[in-house]
């Protein structure tokens, strides 16, 4: 193992050995019951982000004015996002070393970072300038563009999601 | 009555032909969700909106209109992707429960979203009915979501 993983190596390792995350580890029902929280979560969040993400790409939801639809679906879409936060937190906690040895799981931790730079990107240089296009019929390049990399980026953190239980990569 | 059938889906060429190959069937997995999450999308904006939430600024018939084409979408895509997985696993899921709750709901949801909620979203403004509705709609597909990953996880 690379040196440099070594104090990310031992801090998931001491939380590995922490009793209530043993407890959840090896508890029957609280995983199986976490993670279909964290798919109802998903739900709720990436549902409401495709909904937005469809408007900035001009192909849906186009009688609305964007500002309208950000502004109104925002709450549900944090409140989506806190709870699918929550249940993956306590998912990772509860098993650690499990996700530390997976490439999909890292993997999916990077892209929502990414996916976050995105959202950052549009809120603080593209939607300066809504007045202008919110209720045009085409949206602005940028618009677009941040729109498809979010559903992009969405989708692939759902993909990564899906395939952690899946052991191909690891030695 | 019907484990003959389901015993023969999961002895057909193509469904042997998906779990031969190591990704085919994670990658039907996967894309199952990501329709998921267009699918819920779809019926989450209108839902809430029958409850009085999310995009009142709008007509109820007006959001249920913009969203129609997606959920349709949504629900051919996870047909698409769910019919594979089944008849990989035909046997397995005959045997869950789960897999049989999740039908019945689903069935359900689509009786609903055909009938009661097709008038409630009609209107220009949810009423009492429309609200009784909207969490009948949104227990119901949740319901489907839970019993769905309830299959794999006690199989």
């Amino acid at each position: 193992m690379a040196e440099f993983m070594k104090p990310l190596h031992d801090v998931f390792l001491w939380v590995s050995e922490i009793p209530s995350s043993v407890a959840i580890r090896e508890s029957l029902y609280v995983s199986p019951w976490l993670t279909v929280s964290h798919v109802i979560s998903m739900c709720l969040f990436a549902g409401l982000i495709v909904m937005m993400d469809l408007r900035l790409l001009g192909i849906g939801n186009m009688r609305t004015p964007f500002s309208e639809l950000q502004r109104r679906l925002f709450p549900w879409q944090m409140l989506g996002m806190g709870l699918s936060s929550v249940t993956g937190l306590t998912l990772a906690f509860s098993d650690p070393m499990r996700f530390y040895v997976n490439i999909f799981f890292w993997t999916k931790m990077l892209v929502m970072v990414v996916a976050g730079i995105n959202a950052m990107a549009f809120h603080f240089i593209t939607y300066n300038s809504v007045v202008e296009w919110d209720s045009a019929a085409t949206t602005p390049f940028g618009a677009r563009l941040s729109g498809a990399l979010s559903i992009l980026l969405w989708a692939i953190v759902i993909v990564s999601g899906r395939l952690i239980p899946y052991n191909w990569f690891q030695t | 009555m019907l484990e003959g059938y389901f015993d023969a889906m999961g002895k057909l060429a193509v469904s042997q032909a998906i779990g031969a190959s190591i990704w085919i069937y994670p990658t039907i997995q996967a894309l199952h969700l990501v329709f998921l999450a267009l699918l819920a999308g779809s019926i989450l904006i209108v839902d809430l909106r029958l409850l009085g939430f999310g995009m009142t600024s709008q007509p109820v018939s007006q959001v249920a209109k913009d969203a129609r084409p997606w959920m349709i979408i949504g629900l051919i895509g996870m047909v698409c992707t769910g019919v594979p997985q089944l008849m990989q696993n035909a046997t397995r899921e005959y045997f869950s429960e789960f897999f049989w709750y999740k039908m019945y709901l689903v069935a359900f949801g689509l009786i609903v979203m055909v009938t009661v909620r097709r008038k409630a979203t009609q209107a220009a403004e949810t009423t009492m009915f429309g609200k009784i509705v909207g969490v009948v709609s949104m227990a119901t597909w949740a319901a489907v979501t839970i019993n769905a990953r309830l299959i794999g996880l006690f199989t």
